[in-house]
């Protein structure tokens, strides 16, 4: 194609590593997208479109509390969780919820419209122009590792994102939600035959999938641009992440977003032509070869 | 997905001829005569140009992460038109403007052009952030037969391609190419020894391949001992550049060159602080790092004296270059207007209406042709300095410095200081031009 | 014959429309023929063979970087326009042999990420697409047929009139495939696969036959762009412009021959008109395309014809 393949200059051990750090500190805010849209569709069949557009309102709650109004950084985490929550509630509860016997494509369909509308609605809201919040004090400096200096809000990145998964586990293996949950997404009609108000059920999982992706975006404020449009840009990301780790499956959804990261990452290193290309190719791949992803089935 | 329905000859009748009565009704603006409205209708002899309202279309980026651009050079044109109108007018005639967002996109801002120019009816059409955007326009100016001043679209191609090599007259651009960026940057570097090793990170399209290509190219002659590392590329909305900036950082470069710009020139900035990359470089220049918002965006970061006086940034015009009295009245005004200090799309954007008020005055005449005699080799000053549109690819000439990010008491953000300033013609390419080799 | 007899009259309005109708109305006209090929083609898919594809840019960028290469080659309009389409078709069919086999969710991601895969590759290939900045300078060349005649294309009336006759030509040929075996054999995958795989239908082979024509009728779309806006860039491969289709598609009426087509007109209309009012035309669309789904499956159209309103 006229340039060189890949660049590779004497990359030593060192190098690749830290650069795989680096992805890992990446693939964590894909995993909270992409941890979302997977629960979402194993358990209420409907593959959401506009899960990016919830990330991104995430980004935009928490730049606004933490941001413009002066709130604690935690607590602003915690306040653009339960806004995002909320919008989710209304989503699902007024709009999904009436079209889960339909097609998967009218299903699409319905999630894309509300892309159009969330990423004119924060223009309309907070303006079109990109924001740039300030980055909280505790967080600054960096350690060193393999003799190179790492952000500390990197390495909180991944610290967040590994609880996350662990938080998440946990509650769909141990608590009395989390059963209920997974009997719903195996079999609808005994789980409500055993008196599972589903459709509260799955208000409450469409909620909390919303909630995940919004942690994702809120974390990303200090060190990222909150601008519209960012939610799409993940979206074909974790469509991917979810595709290659099987859709509905959580721990696909984790495996997955290292996979897509560390690429990245490698990528950027390694490969400056084909990155892009090189995702979509996966994720072609995957779906001709297993379908159901690494982990499905 | 059940039976499809059978449509009903009807319906289909009823659908269709209403479409397409309803299509030809409100694409000629809804009773209206539908004619094409044409811009030069002579009236009975009241104004020199033969209309009452000279109407000027704009386009620019109006949202996302280079949003504040497109609001410039709003508020720019804006400020020159209210400036202008206050005053009579041009040769007796008021200005209108319609500013039109081109979403990035050179689908959207052919489309704009278009519709600025048959439908609504604009004399003069200017603007345009995109470089992208740029090369899709320019070639259909002639069938439009409207001059456009362009005013950030910053590809080296678009003058010297496009007018130089195919003749497109109607093209103008008064902003600063990337030879700004590019060869400004290596004629600064040229006189620092102890860098030799140089990294890119660049933008994952044109303006970032020719920007590299060119620094590299210039910096090279003078300097043959230098060596370029490591280069790492950023697709747009690259929102985390930590891989980018390790990527190039494992090189161990002396000093990193960099393009992204807007909201993401200020996150990779950020971002690399967090990396501790001034630690261990010893210069990093932001391309359009003199730009307002992205010294908004790092104020405190320079207060704080993080970038250690490292950080070097070039623009396309600088609040606090030239020391004259045109600039400093430009600049009180607008902020007076705007609250806000402008950025150099924004004195683009008000030197280019008044750019066509000197082409306007000088034509006595709307006529694209007319114009374009009247353009070629116009020497007009402005808030930025004395521009020269060059008659052979008509690009204006002023000269802009690059300097090193500082803060100073006098303003409330941040600054290019410690000015390093160069001739235009020292930085400037000129014709016949070397294609450019840009490979990745 | 009462349709026909409409039809006549609608070409004939549509052929009169550069006499009554402004430049800039003109070209939003041939901006509207282009979609509703490009939908006409998409419905194919989806409103008759029940496969929502999300990539069907992809062959549309084909169809136009195709007859791109070939204009600023050679510059006879008839070579452009042919060879982009069939380029589009042979890549609609190889990507087809591979996509078909799946279906629903996979099958729409599966487009969506080839469809990706060909923007990319538009934006990362410089040599060949000119990559971001695309293919500058298309001439829009004369229509010839060498030894027969040469139509001169300067003025965009002309070039209106071949949009206009590809455009007549593809719903003419649209036509008779719904109404043929094939059609049928689609319809019925659509409706109920396991059904007409007992009758002896090959469900693969059709589905292949719907992919493909799918991907012609968008590289046609896509051929007619470059005379028009005399550049062609990657953008026009995103997935963002595979919802085109789809909108107008949904909006006109998936059940519908027809709704493909008027869902064009209104789209570009709506853009248009909401475009002069607000800068927020996004979220006008987005309550459209909700209210749409929740109540008005069948489009603009399906309110016209309520019989059978099923789903």
């Amino acid at each position: 194609m006229g340039f060189p393949l890949f660049m590779i200059e004497g990359k030593d051990m060192e190098t690749l590593a830290f650069q795989g750090l680096v992805g890992l500190s990446v693939s964590m805010y894909l995993w909270l997208l992409a941890a979302g849209l997977t629960i979402v569709f194993g358990v209420l069949g409907v593959l959401n479109f506009a899960h990016g557009s919830l990330f991104m309102l995430g980004a935009y709650f928490a730049f606004t509390y933490y941001g413009l109004w002066g709130v604690n950084f935690w607590l602003a985490i915690a306040m653009s969780l339960l806004s995002v929550g909320v919008v989710g509630y209304f989503m699902e509860r007024f709009f999904l919820r009436h079209i889960y016997h339909m097609d998967h494509a009218f299903q699409l369909l319905l999630t894309f419209g509300f892309i159009l509308i969330f990423d004119d609605a924060v223009k309309m809201i907070w303006g079109g122009v990109a924001k740039i919040p300030p980055m909280p004090s505790f967080f600054e400096g960096t350690v060193s590792v393999v003799g190179r200096p790492f952000p500390v809000y990197n390495l909180f990145i991944i610290g967040a994102g590994v609880a996350v998964a662990i938080v998440v586990w946990l509650l769909f293996e141990k608590t009395w939600w989390g059963k209920m949950v997974r009997a719903s997404a195996s079999d609808r009609e005994m789980a409500s035959a055993i008196g599972i108000n589903i459709p509260r059920l799955f208000t409450g999982v469409f909620a909390f999938g919303a909630m995940l992706a919004a942690l994702g975006g809120a974390l990303g404020t200090p060190v990222r641009v909150v601008a519209p449009g960012i939610g799409s840009a993940m979206i074909i990301q974790a469509f991917i992440i979810t595709v290659i780790g099987g859709l509905g499956n959580l721990k696909g959804a984790f495996v997955g977003a290292l996979i897509v990261g560390t690429v990245s990452a490698y990528g950027i290193l390694l490969f400056p032509v084909f990155e892009l290309f090189l995702i979509f190719l996966i994720m072609a791949v995957v779906l001709m070869v297993k379908p159901q992803g690494l982990f499905g089935g | 997905m059940r039976e499809k329905r059978k449509i009903s000859r009807r319906a289909f009748l009823k659908t269709a001829v209403a479409g397409i009565g309803g299509m030809t009704l409100a694409l000629n603006g809804g009773g209206a005569a539908a004619q094409e409205k044409s811009p030069a209708k002579p009236k009975p002899a009241k104004k020199v140009l033969g209309v009452d309202v000279i109407k000027v279309g704009g386009q620019g980026v109006i949202s996302g992460a280079h949003a504040d651009y497109g609001w410039q050079i709003q508020a720019g044109a804006t400020l020159a038109i209210e400036e202008i109108n206050a005053k009579g007018g041009i040769l007796g005639s008021k200005l209108e403007l319609k500013f039109m967002d081109e979403e990035l996109k050179p689908a959207v801002a052919v489309k704009n052009a278009r519709y600025l120019a048959t439908d609504w009816g604009a004399h003069l059409l200017f603007g345009v952030d995109s470089s992208g955007s740029a090369m899709a326009v320019g070639p259909i100016l002639p069938e439009l037969d409207r001059i456009c001043v362009f005013d950030h679209a910053s590809t080296h191609r678009l003058t010297e391609e496009l007018v130089y090599g195919k003749g497109i007259k109607q093209i103008f651009r008064i902003a600063a190419p990337v030879y700004q960026e590019s060869n400004l940057a290596a004629l600064i570097f040229k006189e620092f020894p102890n860098i030799k090793r140089w990294a890119g990170i660049h933008c994952d399209y044109e303006y970032g391949y020719s920007t590299w290509a060119l620094f590299q190219d210039t910096l090279k002659k003078y300097r043959p001992d230098v060596e370029f590392v490591s280069i790492a590329w950023a697709p747009f909305w690259t929102m985390d550049f930590s891989s980018h900036i390790s990527a190039v950082m494992a090189a161990n470069p002396d000093a990193i060159h960099a393009t992204p710009w807007a909201g993401e020139g200020v996150m990779l900035l950020r971002q690399a602080l967090m990396m501790g990359v001034f630690d261990k470089i010893q210069a990093w220049f932001q391309c359009m790092g003199g730009s307002v918002d992205l010294l908004e965006g790092i104020s405190n970061e320079v207060a704080a004296g993080k970038f250690k006086d490292k950080l070097w940034a070039t623009a396309r015009y600088i609040h606090n270059y030239p020391d004259t009295p045109e600039n400093k009245k430009f600049v009180e005004s607008f902020r007076k207007r705007w609250n806000r200090f402008p950025n150099y799309s924004a004195e683009n954007a008000y030197s280019t209406i008044y750019v066509f008020k000197a082409a306007l005055e000088k034509a006595r005449s709307l006529k694209t042709s007319d114009l374009i005699k009247a353009l070629e080799g116009l020497k007009i000053m402005t808030p930025a300095g004395e521009r020269y549109f060059r008659p052979e690819d008509h690009q204006a000439i002023y000269a802009v410095p690059g300097g090193r990010v500082v803060k100073d008491p006098n303003y409330p953000l941040p600054i290019l200081g410690d000015l390093k300033i160069f001739s235009p013609q020292a930085y400037y390419r000129n014709p016949p031009f070397e294609p450019l080799k840009m490979g990745k | 014959m009462k349709t026909r007899l409409a039809v006549l009259i609608l070409l004939f309005l549509l052929a009169l429309l550069p006499f009554y109708a402004g430049k800039y109305a003109l070209y939003v006209a041939i901006h509207i023929l282009l979609l509703s090929i490009f939908s006409l083609g998409f419905n194919l898919l989806f409103g008759y063979t029940g496969l929502l594809s999300f990539g069907q840019a992809g062959f549309y960028a084909v169809g136009a970087y195709g007859c791109g290469k070939i204009l600023l080659a050679y510059p006879s309009l008839l070579a452009g326009i042919v060879g982009g389409v069939l380029l589009a078709g042979a890549v609609s069919l190889l990507l087809g042999i591979l996509c078909i086999r799946h279906t629903r969710i996979y099958f729409s991601m599966l487009t969506l990420s080839f469809g990706m895969m060909i923007f990319s590759l538009a934006w990362k290939w410089r040599d060949m697409t000119g990559g971001d900045d695309g293919l500058v300078g298309i001439p829009r060349a004369p229509l010839e047929v060498p030894g027969l005649f040469k139509i001169n294309m300067a003025a965009m009336e002309n070039y209106y009139y071949v949009v206009l006759g590809f455009a007549v030509l593809a719903i003419y040929l649209f036509h008779r495939i719904i109404h043929s075996p094939m059609g049928l054999a689609m319809q019925g995958i659509r409706d109920s696969e396991t059904r007409t795989a007992c009758i002896g239908i090959s469900v693969q082979k059709y589905r292949l036959v719907a992919f493909t024509i799918a991907g012609l009728y968008a590289g046609l779309a896509g051929a007619l762009l470059p005379p028009l806006e005399s550049t062609v860039t990657p953008p026009l491969a995103h997935w963002s412009h595979s919802a085109e289709p789809v909108l107008a598609t949904l909006l006109g009426g998936i059940y519908a021959f027809s709704g493909p087509i008027v869902g064009s007109v209104l789209f570009y209309l709506l853009k248009d008109i909401i475009v002069r009012f607000t800068e927020y035309w996004l979220i006008c669309l987005g309550i459209i395309v909700v209210i749409l789904v929740m109540g008005f499956r069948g489009g603009v159209v399906g309110i016209f014809v309520r019989e059978g309103s099923r789903r």
